[in-house]
C-alpha cells in the first residue's frame, strides 16, 4: 500500500483525542519541503471540512478536483473527516445537524488546522466549508487563529428543521407536481411575504443566533470571506423564496463597514455545487478571491502560472450536458 | 451463538492506495491481531457511495471486531482513488476485485477469503466468485444487471432534483433515459455518464447461478448467501434522508450477516473444501 500518490498524500492526525484521516494535495514544489521553512514564506493551506455526513470526497467528489485544482496553483489542500465521518474514528451523534448547528465540531476543526499548520509549516489556513460545513468552518474559524480566509458554500443561519411531518412533504410534492398546487404555494408564500414584511428586519425564532454572533466576530475582524450562493427552492435569483427571510443579506449586512465579504451568486449551479457549472464557478471565485486577497504562490518551476486553471477538460471529459441538476439531498433545504 | 461484538473498541485501520492499470485505487484496510478470515467489501458505486459510507464504513468495523481482516474500497476514478470517471469501464471495476482479491488472499493464504457485494457492487463480487475467485459470497440487494443498479441511482437523483422543480419543469426519470439513449451524456450527482456505459451497463450481469435469492450453505458449492435489503436499510439501499439515516443502529443487519460469515468460516476452518 502506497501512502502517496502524485500530489496527493494521506495523513492521519491527533486532534482533541480523534484520530483523523485526511488527503492532502501538494503543489508540485512541495516534493522538495524536506527542510522546514520559515512561515514567512507565506505558504497558505486550504482546509476542507466535512457538509453534513458526506466523506470528504464531497458531493460528485467535487472537493478532490477543487483540491487538485488549488494544489496547482501553489496551494496545498487538505481534506479531512471530521471524528466519526468518512474514514476518521469517533462516534456520531445521530443529530448530527443539531451538533454541526451548535458548533460542535469547531473545536476538532481548530485543533485540526492547528496541527496542520505545524506539521506543513503553513503560514495560515483558509477554511472551506459546504451547508453543514460551512457551518463547521465558520464556528471553527471563531476558534482558529492560524484561520486566514473562509469560503462558505450555500451557508445557512437558521436551524433547519430535518424531519418535517410527512404530510407536509406530501403536500409539497403535490404542489410541485400539480398547477393547482403551485398556484396554492404562491399564496401560501405571499402569505408568509406579508408576515415578513410586518416583522420586518427582526430575526425570525428559527434563527440560529449563535452562529450569527460567530459571523459578526468573524467578519468584524476584517478575515476575508468568500460567500457563494445557488439558487434555492423557489427562489428568484440571489433572493430565497417569497416569504423567507433572507438570512445572507442581514449576515452580510450586519458583517460591519471593515469585513471583506465577496457575495457571489452562482446561478447555474445546484445547491450541492457538484453540477459542472458549479464546479467551474467555485473554482473560477476561488481563482479572483484568493488572487485579490492573498498573495499568489507562483511555483519556482512555473512562476507566471494562472492561480487556476480555466480549462477542466482534462478532469470532466465530457461535453456539457443541457440540464443542470439539483441537491443531494440535504436536509438543510427541507428535502 | 457469536460473542456481542464490542463496536466501541477502536481498532487500527490504514488507509492507502494500490496500484491497477492506469489508475491508484484507495483502500482501507481494517487489520487484525489474529483474523479468523478476510472480507473484501465490495461497495456502492459512484453516487450511491457518498450516501451510504457511514454504514459502509461500520459494518467494516463491525466484522473487524469479530476478528475479520476487512478491505474496503473506492473503484477506479470515484472518491478517493483516482482516475477519471468517464473513462472507466464495468470491466475496469471488475479488474478492481480481481486485483484486491489477490492482494487480500496474499496477506494470508490459508484463510478463508469472503467476498461481499452490495448494489453495483454484488454484480462485481458475484462475477468474481463465479471466476473462481473467494471462498464464500455475501450479497446485499444485488441486480440482475448492472443497468437496474444505474437505474436506481438515477431515480435517487431525479427524486431529489424534481425537489427544485415545478409543474412542467420537472422531468421524469425517463426523459433522462431517452437523452443517454440518443447518445447524450448524462450528469448524475456530478458523475458524467457516458452513452456507452448505460449501453454496457444492460449486458454487464450478475451469473445467472447467482439470480435467486438463496442461503446456500452445504459441502457442495462455496456458500453463498442473498439478503433483499429493505427501505429499512436505508442510505444502504434507496430512501432515507442523508445525514440522518446513515446515522442510524444497523446492528440489526450487521449481527446475523456478521454471524453467516462466522459459521461459513468455522466450516471451511474445519477443513470442509468447497468444490
Amino acid at each position: 500500500m502506497l501512502e502517496s500518490v502524485g500530489n496527493r498524500r494521506l495523513f492521519v492526525l491527533e486532534a482533541l483525542g480523534a484520530r483523523i484521516q485526511g488527503t492532502c494535495h501538494l503543489p508540485a514544489e512541495a516534493k522538495s519541503w524536506t527542510t522546514p521553512r520559515t512561515r514567512s514564506e507565506n505558504r497558505l493551506g486550504v482546509v476542507f471540512v466535512n457538509s453534513l455526513s458526506l466523506p470528504r470526497a464531497a458531493s460528485g467528489d467535487s472537493a478532490v478536483q477543487w483540491a487538485d485544482a488549488l494544489a496547482a496553483s501553489g496551494f496545498p489542500s487538505f481534506r479531512v473527516d471530521l471524528p466519526g465521518i468518512g474514514d476518521s474514528e469517533g462516534t456520531t451523534s445521530t443529530d448530527l445537524l443539531d451538533v454541526i448547528n451548535a458548533g460542535g465540531f469547531a473545536a476538532v476543526a481548530a485543533a485540526a488546522a492547528h496541527e496542520l499548520v505545524d506539521r506543513f509549516q503553513l503560514s495560515g489556513l483558509v477554511l472551506f466549508g459546504h451547508c453543514g460545513g460551512s457551518v463547521s468552518a465558520l464556528f471553527a474559524a471563531a476558534a482558529c487563529k492560524e484561520c486566514k480566509g473562509l469560503v462558505l458554500l450555500d451557508p445557512y443561519f437558521h436551524l433547519p428543521q430535518a424531519k418535517r411531518p410527512r404530510i407536509r412533504e406530501e403536500l409539497s410534492g403535490w404542489a410541485r407536481r400539480s398547477k393547482v398546487g403551485r398556484a396554492l404555494s404562491n399564496l401560501y408564500d405571499r402569505a408568509r411575504n406579508l408576515k415578513l414584511s410586518v416583522r420586518g428586519s427582526v430575526l425570525p425564532a428559527n434563527a440560529n443566533t449563535q452562529l450569527l454572533a460567530r459571523w459578526k466576530q468573524v467578519a468584524g475582524s476584517e478575515l476575508p470571506i468568500l460567500l457563494l450562493r445557488a439558487p434555492g427552492i423557489k427562489a428568484n435569483g440571489p433572493k430565497p423564496r417569497v416569504g423567507e427571510f433572507d438570512y445572507i443579506e442581514y449576515a452580510v449586512k450586519t458583517a460591519g463597514r471593515k469585513s471583506r465579504v465577496s457575495l457571489e451568486f452562482v446561478q447555474d449551479a445546484d445547491h450541492s455545487f457538484a453540477n459542472r457549472e458549479g464546479r467551474l464557478a467555485v473554482q473560477q471565485h476561488l481563482h479572483d478571491w484568493l488572487a485579490r486577497c492573498f498573495v499568489p504562490q507562483a511555483s519556482p518551476s512555473n512562476p507566471e502560472a494562472a492561480l487556476f486553471p480555466r480549462n477542466l477538460d482534462h478532469q470532466i471529459d465530457n461535453k456539457k450536458p443541457a440540464n443542470a441538476p439539483a441537491d443531494m439531498g440535504c436536509v438543510v433545504r427541507g428535502n | 451463538m457469536q460473542k456481542q461484538v464490542d463496536l466501541n473498541r477502536q481498532l487500527p485501520e490504514r488507509a492507502g492506495y494500490i496500484p491497477v492499470s492506469g489508475a491508484h485505487l484507495y483502500t482501507v484496510l481494517h487489520p487484525v491481531q489474529t483474523p479468523r478470515a478476510r472480507v473484501l467489501l465490495v461497495g456502492p458505486f459512484a453516487s450511491e457511495r457518498h450516501n451510504s459510507y457511514l454504514p459502509w464504513v461500520r459494518w467494516a468495523r463491525y466484522l473487524a471486531a469479530a476478528n475479520m481482516e476487512v478491505l474496503r474500497y473506492d473503484y477506479r476514478g470515484i472518491g478517493e482513488s483516482t482516475g477519471a470517471f468517464g473513462q472507466m469501464t464495468f470491466t475496469d471495476w471488475q479488474e478492481d476485485v480481481r486485483i484486491l482479491a489477490n492482494w487480500l488472499q496474499q496477506r494470508s493464504p490459508g484463510l478463508p477469503l469472503i467476498l461481499h457485494g452490495l448494489g453495483l457492487g454484488a454484480v462485481f463480487a458475484g462475477r468474481a466468485f463465479d471466476a473462481g475467485i473467494g471462498d464464500a459470497l455475501l450479497l446485499w440487494s444485488p441486480p440482475a444487471n448492472a443497468n437496474l443498479a444505474l437505474r436506481s441511482a438515477l431515480m435517487r437523483w431525479v427524486g431529489l432534483e424534481q425537489i427544485f422543480k415545478f409543474g412542467d419543469d420537472r422531468r421524469s426519470a425517463s426523459d433522462y433515459i431517452r437523452e443517454l439513449e440518443n447518445g447524450s451524456p448524462l450528469e448524475v450527482d456530478g458523475y458524467f455518464w457516458s452513452p456507452a456505459l448505460w449501453r454496457s451497463s444492460f449486458d454487464f450481469d450478475l451469473p445467472a447461478s447467482l439470480h435467486a435469492d438463496q442461503t446456500r450453505f452445504d459441502s457442495a458449492t462455496r456458500p453463498v448467501k442473498t439478503v433483499r435489503l429493505t427501505r429499512d436499510a436505508s442510505p444502504l439501499v434507496k430512501g432515507g434522508i442523508v445525514g440522518y439515516d446513515d446515522l442510524k443502529d444497523f446492528r440489526w443487519l450487521y449481527a446475523p450477516n456478521c454471524e453467516w460469515i462466522a459459521s461459513v468460516v468455522a466450516q471451511c476452518n474445519k477443513g470442509v473444501a468447497y468444490a
